[in-house]
């Protein structure tokens, strides 16, 4: 236990790390394992919550993440806030008082109600579990403690989070009706504008066609990553564009074993994995787990993770409803084989540029800027589907392997994949200039 | 046997119908009237469940109902409905089904001796209850073998493999309720109950894993083989690595699942229940599979000229107008949640109508909190028209199981569906004007009395056959069984034949419209 002072120096709080007296439990820190179990049921209401598409978990991942950081580097002088450093948050609350504040009460108040606001559509089964995870945290940080402490530790872990979340509100992602799909929407109706692909009635509608207006956290603007265009669309089979699909096409007739589970691995798809930012959340958390790292560089790594690939879909997002271009499965059955079945199903939205190569790309950038290259590590996020864990000897080459994985799969033509790395790594710089250890 | 050569006039009768929206069938809601009191209660082990098992157990041909409580006991209802007339449901207190625990049931007349027992399925061991007569019964677990284990069940199909003068029972299950914090992952297997070398009681359950939280199973000779394999519909919300599956169940030998190797393709939904009909004429079934927003329509992708299908599906539901994926009335457009659904004609105009019951899981916002139950007409080419709201069957309470069986013996199928902490509801149809109809009872002499696995063929003048399987199993922990319910439209007679599941193939025999009739297999057809 001890006493906090915010880093938000600004307002003149400079409080110690003293020892309190007296108290069951003092001097313990189960923050690491606060963090891993919130974020283990993280995973989970991401995967079973319908509401969550990678868009929109991409941004629960963020700022969730937020609140953690915040939360565990609270009073720390080497750990600098993130409020006032990104786009509408502004510099967090101080505690009120120079009283004493337990870190784990803090850390699990703000992770219980940024996991209950970030994650309020999950399901009853959903409900049940956040409120038995709740109950035994709640037990854990409170065993043989003060109740005035845990209380007072409790406001202060809620007031972060509630900074955080209010201002998330504004951002323009706070509201997701009809699972993200529009109840109208206007197809382009040009030869190479995309149209559904999918017999699933809701989905005759493209994904969150206004998510590239959101407010981004690390850009300066949407558009700061913004792409040039793909190649025209042709159906000369002499053209750039034909070639492209060409090459998924004939990708698709001599696929690998290899480049099968490839495509398997890394489809991620939405309600039957922790989506596609989820996936590099579990790789950071497989890591941490591996190197014993300390909570504070943990949720420095969650944060920038989560602010990563969140400011990667907007980029993203804003760019495919910029080009709206239509996926492999339309040309190739419209020019080259009328009964071709991609691997994988073709997500509901366009084409160019490949989300998960952006956030991707953007993740991979910011892990290799705060763990180094090469920096070998084992990617586990699917054993319990059954999918074997892969090893990967550094963040770009699983970056490069997420990104391929979709020509493999069938979805994506080779510029949205290459320029979707290439925007990443634009956004990543982005995160990358936030600063947090000192 | 006799084969009633078929009039030119009834051949100009049948005429193909119009391409244009089928007739009506209206409902009147009857529960109170009816004395149709109860409610499927419960929290989190009671979000799925609510079946209801529609047959008769008082002997007079008419079918009663027994309605799952969950947290409240079970309620079976004697149905008292005069001919043509009010529903009328009178409950028996003494039937000894007044369970709690209780997610479904299903009737079957396990032990062959003609009067139908009643499968329980319940959080917790499940029971086999046998049937004494008068809507009375008593558990017969123990005498039958049956160990019920303490699982959450939510799912059941039976068959009678060849030769087996025993069913084969197999039990679906859900989450295991143990796992709070985390249950996703933890399905627990289904189970498979054969009969033992006595033939007489069943042997210990074998588990089918892995189980990936089924909500709806169902034996169906699919492939048109002759040896039903099981069908499994599984909610993705709690699997990991899981998918629907297909059980190929071969006697004598364990079961193995198809894989892709054998052409099965993967596909992964919220299933909570299985209906099947033969709705293209083309002798094999078609699924539809409930889910949450869109639901499925399957037909088989491709029927060679000889030899067995390969288990791969088309989705149709999209082009059927079928997939019922948001509310069509009420003003409540978020996603729909889809449980029990059931073919039936309606309107009897020889068409197979669809009838889906709908309800939120359990406050989820993401979906509909009013969301109507949906009833298809279907159209003579193939797609669906929606009249639920017209009907006045367009309920907005949180839905489960549902049945559709004529309860009053008009030839009109009435509507069952019960709701979850909410009272359960009946319809009558009052439709008039409609088409003719004929109900059928195939009866067999020996174990399987109500000829579970056969196939019914009827020829109506126009020379189209309908075929359908008769299954016990499927819809969403609840089935009817009994009269097999045909509309004819304008057909004043019907060449039934009857594909026994011993594997002989009955004569073709007619029948006059607007009556029931049971088949014995080696017999002539016999009014009731």
């Amino acid at each position: 236990m001890y006493r906090f002072g915010r880093l938000g120096l600004a307002l003149g709080l400079c409080l110690c790390l003293v020892p309190a007296q007296g108290i069951a439990g003092s001097g313990t820190d189960d923050r690491g394992v606060i963090l891993r179990d919130w974020y283990r049921m993280i995973l989970e209401l991401v995967r079973h919550t319908p509401t969550y598409t990678p868009p929109v978990a991409s941004r629960s991942f963020a700022y969730t993440a937020i609140i953690a950081y915040e939360s565990v580097t609270v009073g720390q002088q080497r750990w600098h806030s993130l409020g006032g450093q990104l786009a509408g948050l502004p510099p967090l609350p101080a505690p009120d008082t120079a009283s004493p504040l337990d870190p784990d009460a803090v850390l699990n108040a703000a992770m219980e109600l940024a996991v209950d606001t970030y994650f309020s559509n999950t399901g009853p089964t959903g409900q049940r579990a956040k409120a038995a995870m709740a109950k035994a945290m709640d037990r854990r940080v409170s065993e043989g403690m003060d109740p005035a402490l845990i209380d007072a530790s409790r406001a202060y872990g809620q007031a972060i989070a509630r900074h955080v979340i209010d201002a998330s509100l504004s951002d323009g992602g706070a509201v997701v009706e009809n699972m993200g799909f529009p109840m109208a929407y206007t197809l382009g109706g040009e030869p190479q504008d995309w149209v559904p692909t999918s017999l699933v009635n809701l989905q005759q509608f493209p994904l969150l066609p206004d998510w590239g207006n959101n407010r981004p956290l690390a850009m300066p603007d949407a558009g700061a990553c913004a792409l040039p265009p793909p190649p025209p669309y042709s159906e000369d089979p002499s053209s750039p564009f034909h070639a492209e699909a060409m090459e998924v096409y004939e990708t698709s007739k001599s696929l690998t074993d290899e480049q099968k589970l490839i495509a398997r691995f890394w489809s991620d798809d939405p309600m039957l994995s922790p989506t596609p930012p989820g996936h590099w959340v579990s790789i950071v958390l497989e890591i941490a787990a591996r190197d014993g790292l300390p909570p504070e560089q943990l949720a420095d790594l969650l944060a920038r993770t989560g602010i990563a690939v969140s400011d990667g879909f907007i980029a993203n997002w804003r760019d495919k409803y910029t080009h709206d271009l239509l996926r492999p499965v339309t040309y190739i059955r419209r020019l080259i084989d009328p009964v071709w079945e991609p691997l994988l199903i073709t997500p509901p939205f366009p084409e160019y540029p490949s989300g998960h190569s952006t956030q991707s790309g953007a993740a991979a950038s910011v892990l290799t800027a705060a763990l180094g290259d090469p920096f070998p590590f084992t990617d586990s996020t699917h054993v319990a589907d059954g999918l074997p864990a892969r090893d990967f000897p550094d963040f770009a080459t699983a970056a490069r392997e997420a990104a391929l994985s979709r020509l493999y799969g069938g979805i994506h033509f080779r510029a949205a994949i290459d320029r979707g790395l290439e925007q990443g790594a634009c956004v990543g710089a982005f995160v990358n200039a936030i600063k947090t250890a000192e | 046997m006799t084969c009633t050569p078929l009039l030119p006039a009834l051949l100009l009768l049948a005429t193909p119908a119009l391409a244009q929206d089928p007739a009506l069938a209206p409902f009147a809601e009857e529960t109170a009237s009816a004395g149709f009191t109860h409610s499927f209660t419960g929290e989190w082990e009671f979000m799925v469940g609510g079946g209801t098992a529609v047959f008769d157990c008082s002997g007079d041909g008419n079918p009663d109902i027994l309605a799952a409580g969950g947290t409240a006991p079970a309620q079976l209802f004697r149905n008292d409905s005069p001919q043509g007339g009010a529903l009328r449901l009178t409950a028996v207190p003494d039937s000894g089904l007044g369970e709690t625990g209780l997610s479904g049931a299903y009737p079957i007349d396990i032990d062959g001796d003609g009067i139908l027992d009643v499968a329980l399925l319940r959080v917790g061991p499940d029971r086999l209850m046998r049937g004494l007569g008068d809507c009375r019964f008593t558990d017969a677990s123990a005498d039958w073998g049956f160990d019920g284990l303490d699982l959450w069940s939510t799912a059941f199909a039976a068959t009678w493999e060849k030769g087996a003068t025993f069913p084969t029972l197999a039990i679906g299950t859900y989450i295991d309720r143990t796992q709070e914090t985390f249950p996703w992952g933890n399905c627990t297997p289904n189970h498979l109950y054969r009969p033992d070398a006595t033939g007489t009681r069943f042997a210990a359950p074998l588990p089918l894993t892995p189980g990936f939280c089924a909500l709806s199973l169902l034996f169906t000779d699919w492939d048109r083989q002759g040896t039903p394999d099981l069908r499994v519909s599984n909610d993705r919300e709690y699997y990991k690595g899981g998918q629907e599956q297909l059980w190929r169940l071969e006697p004598g030998q364990p079961p193995v699942a198809f894989t892709e190797q054998d052409g099965w393709q993967r596909l992964r939904i919220w299933g909570m229940g299985i209906a099947q009909e033969d709705l293209n004429f083309d002798g094999f079934p078609e699924f539809y599979l409930t889910s949450m927003a869109d639901n499925k329509l399957q037909t088989l992708a491709e029927i060679p000229a000889t030899g067995a299908p390969l288990p791969r599906y088309r989705d149709i539901a999209l082009k059927s107008g079928v997939t019922a994926h948001r509310p069509y009335t009420g003003g409540d457009l978020r996603p729909s949640t889809a449980w029990h659904a059931q073919f039936g004609d309606v309107n009897n105009d020889g068409l197979s109508d669809l009838f889906v019951v709908k309800g939120n899981v359990w406050a989820m916002p993401d979906f509909a909190e009013k969301d109507p139950n949906n009833l298809f007409l279907q159209r003579p080419d193939g797609t669906f028209m929606e009249s639920g709201d017209k009907a006045g069957v367009a309920s907005m309470r949180q839905g489960r199981g549902g049945a559709l069986a004529d309860l009053n013996a008009d030839g009109l199928l009435d509507m069952v569906v019960i709701n979850r902490n909410e009272p359960a509801q009946l319809w009558r149809n009052t439709g008039s004007g409609l088409g003719n109809w004929v109900q059928i009872a195939p009866a067999m002499s020996g174990p399987n009395r109500n000829a579970i696995g056969a196939w019914i063929e009827l020829r109506t003048p126009d020379g189209r056959i309908a075929q359908r399987e008769i299954t016990l199993g499927g819809g969403h922990v609840g089935a009817t069984l009994g009269w097999q319910h045909f509309g004819l439209g304008p057909a004043t007679t019907a060449d039934i034949r009857i594909l026994w599941p011993d594997g002989t193939t009955g004569p073709w025999q007619t029948v006059t419209a607007n009556a029931f009739w049971t088949l014995p297999q080696g017999g002539d057809p016999v009014p009731r």
